[in-house]
């Protein structure tokens, strides 16, 4: 494929639309842009990454557990039956449940129970029973990877939050020193300067898919910043106490610590949602102290083509309700909360949007991956190469696949029963990748990880199948699985497109 | 129907519309004579229109939001499609591009820069997004998100302002300077 690129014959000089910006400006701006990238750039990377795979997160948990069926909807009464089973395995230590009916993305009934900390995940039937326990883990190794990085909660949320700042910035100044935004805005030339190549591709991903790019990073970073501006608020204005400026966005429940006779009536929660928001489905049900007097539901429920996740309900045990939260009725700070998860997740707009979202959220990471490689390019051109750095930042970029799908394969192959496998796996293959810089140079150690990442999903997918005999209750798991072999597939193409130019000769 | 396959459906005029909305501003892009500006617009234009359109039949937030993500595909499959191939070369074609300054490297300024762009800028930003909280009409919740969404927009400037900043020092007083004001002012007013 070739441009159609205007010849210099035809050209006239014209009044440049974008305004003349100094020339030390945006040499200034570029030191700021490329010290900040090179600082925060393996973190950048690393949640860009792991945040375009959980953007598919319900679609990895079906195929985790592909034996469980697809259900499309079930009564109020399955609920709460499943309800009352979860609570009557679990005891008089259970604190809170956690519901989420099916979905059309989720066909599952789905129940968390939370007892002192201590979570159990059952799936039910149609009819409410439950029928297995277990967690899809490399689902929840994936989304908590992107989430907290698998550090303490509270850390690890304000270092990805942080992460959403610097690219936040990144954009920013990438903007602001992008004197030639216009005049390249089409421009992709391929194969001849790296650093050309490399500039042409960080700047067209960087710029048309600039709303995406905003979009994920400011709701991510303020996403995982809340518990410190909320911590910082309080501390200014609430004397400290964060459960003041909480108590804004949430109804009051009283806190009742005696025994309940009887579990909450759902039932009766749930045909009150319907009175109460007609034509809308509900999306999560969660009970507070379901053991205690002082018992409360929150009932969410969606309605059609609305951005913000639902409208929410609060009942007493008994069903008589407390507070609502109605889309068509709550201010803009509350929708604005209401849809932040969505936008950030592109779970708003069905699955092609998903797809969309995986596709710009890869566009992302390529933009993050290719400022690295326009940094060592220019030092290259400059007779300043940094070969140590090259191996290094190959390997942080093509870790990523590649520990991604042993993990994925360790979660298949170990049945999924221990949940720290998937974590285990992923910082082994990491860590070696990194070591593996110390013996190969960067072209054949881009190579050889994009083959093996691209063989190990292909395995991935035969070990599925074979360990469940190819008889999957949950039709999804057909289409991850092929979907899996696509992507192998590229990885595959890429490596025989990039291979050396004796070898495409022979 | 159901609601999720009128999205689905709606989806494929919405990338046709941004292709053709990104032909449009590629076609510009490669017109150097007096028709060019007819072609900027056009294609403004169709960006705007298939911006809009969604919101009658997806929602008035959510169908803006989905043709956004969508354009913003369809525009990369336009700039691939025009991909030129080129022969590699050992030596390093001419750029084009700006040169980052070369900056005087003193360990005090990298780490009084990282103080700024870091903690510093972080507090600022939160002062002037609690006075926000604080000073601005409206409903508590709208005024709180708001000024939540204006830490992270705010410090990301105060990051790339101070990283590009050379007068190291300004930047320093002009962050001391409004941390103080905000957070001061915001507390004298408290929050109603």
């Amino acid at each position: 494929m070739t441009a159609d690129v205007p010849s210099q014959a035809t050209k006239k000089p014209g009044k440049p639309i974008w305004p003349k910006i100094p020339a030390g400006f945006v040499r200034s701006v570029l030191a700021g842009h490329s010290a900040l990238g090179l600082a925060f750039a393996a973190l950048i990377y690393l949640v860009c990454f792991s945040g375009s795979v959980a953007v598919f997160a319900r679609e990895f948990q079906r195929w985790e557990r592909p034996e469980l069926p697809a259900i499309t909807a079930v009564t109020p009464a399955a609920i709460q039956t499943a309800m009352e089973q979860a609570v009557r395995r679990i005891g008089d230590s259970v604190e809170h449940v956690y519901i989420t009916p099916p979905t059309p993305d989720l066909p599952r009934l789905v129940v968390m129970t939370d007892a002192h900390g201590k979570h159990e995940t059952f799936a039910a039937d149609a009819s409410g029973r439950l029928t297995d326990t277990g967690e899809p883990v490399w689902t929840e190794f994936m989304t908590r990877l992107h989430i907290n990085l698998h550090l303490p909660q509270t850390w690890g949320m304000f270092i990805v939050g942080l992460t959403g700042v610097a690219l936040l910035s990144s954009l920013i100044s990438g903007v602001l020193a992008h004197p030639r935004v216009f005049k390249d805005a089409f421009h992709l030339r391929w194969g001849g300067s790296k650093r050309l190549q490399e500039a042409d591709l960080h700047n067209r991903l960087g710029v048309w898919a600039l709303p995406f790019h905003v979009i994920v990073s400011l709701t991510g970073a303020l996403l995982g910043l809340t518990t410190i501006i909320v911590g910082v608020l309080a501390m200014a204005m609430f004397q400290g106490d964060t459960s003041k400026a909480y108590a804004l966005f949430l109804p009051p429940i009283v806190d009742d610590p005696r025994p309940a006779s009887s579990l909450p009536n759902l039932v009766a929660a749930l045909d009150a949602t319907q009175r109460l928001s007609p034509g809308s489905t509900p999306s999560f049900i969660g009970l507070e102290h379901p053991l205690e007097l002082g018992q409360a539901v929150v009932v969410n429920a969606a309605l059609p083509n609305r951005l913000v996740a639902a409208d929410s309900f609060y009942f007493d045990g008994k069903g008589q309700l407390l507070d609502a939260s109605q889309t068509t009725e709550t201010n803009l700070g509350e929708k604005i909360l209401g849809s932040l998860g969505p936008l950030h997740f592109g779970w708003f707009g069905g699955i092609v949007v998903k797809l969309a979202y995986g596709l710009l959220g890869l566009a992302l990471t390529s933009v993050t991956a290719s400022g690295v490689a326009i940094w060592l390019a220019r030092r290259r051109d400059k007779g300043r190469p940094a070969p140590r750095w090259e191996r290094i930042w190959i390997a942080t970029v093509w870790s990523q696949p590649l520990a991604f799908a042993a993990s994925a394969l360790a979660a298949i192959l170990s049945g999924a029963t221990v949940e720290a496998i998937p974590l285990i796996v992923w910082g082994i293959v990491t860590l070696a990748s990194l070591l593996a810089t110390l013996a190969a140079d960067p072209a054949r150690l881009s190579r050889a990880m994009r083959l093996a990442s691209g063989g190990l999903i292909l395995l991935t997918v035969l070990v599925h199948i074979v360990r469940h005999g190819a008889a999957y209750a949950d039709p999804a798991a057909w289409w991850m699985n092929g979907a899996l072999a696509i992507v192998a597939a590229a990885l595959a193409l890429s490596v025989w497109r990039s291979r050396p130019r004796s070898a495409a000769a022979a | 129907m159901s609601p999720e396959l009128i999205t689905t459906l709606a989806t494929a005029p919405l990338l046709a519309g941004g292709v053709g909305a990104a032909w449009l501003l590629r076609r510009a892009w490669s017109d150097r004579t007096a028709r060019r500006p007819l072609w900027i617009v056009a294609g403004w234009v169709a960006v705007a229109a298939v911006s809009v359109a969604p919101a009658f039949i997806l929602g008035g937030a959510r169908g803006p939001f989905i043709a956004w993500t969508l354009i913003s595909v369809a525009a990369l499959v336009v700039v691939v499609q025009g991909v030129q191939v080129r022969v590699a070369r050992q030596r390093g074609e001419k750029s084009l591009a700006p040169e980052p300054s070369d900056r005087v490297s003193k360990a005090w300024r990298g780490w009084l820069r990282g103080l700024l762009a870091g903690p510093l800028g972080m507090i600022a930003a939160m002062g002037v997004a609690i006075a926000f909280a604080a000073f601005c009409p409206g409903a508590a919740q709208t005024r709180l998100v708001i000024g939540g969404l204006m830490v992270p927009v705010l410090w990301g400037g105060a990051m790339a302002w101070t990283l590009a900043d050379d007068k190291i020092l300004r930047a320093t007083a002009v962050l001391v300077g409004v941390s103080v004001v905000t957070f001061t002012a915001a507390m004298l007013r408290g929050f109603s």
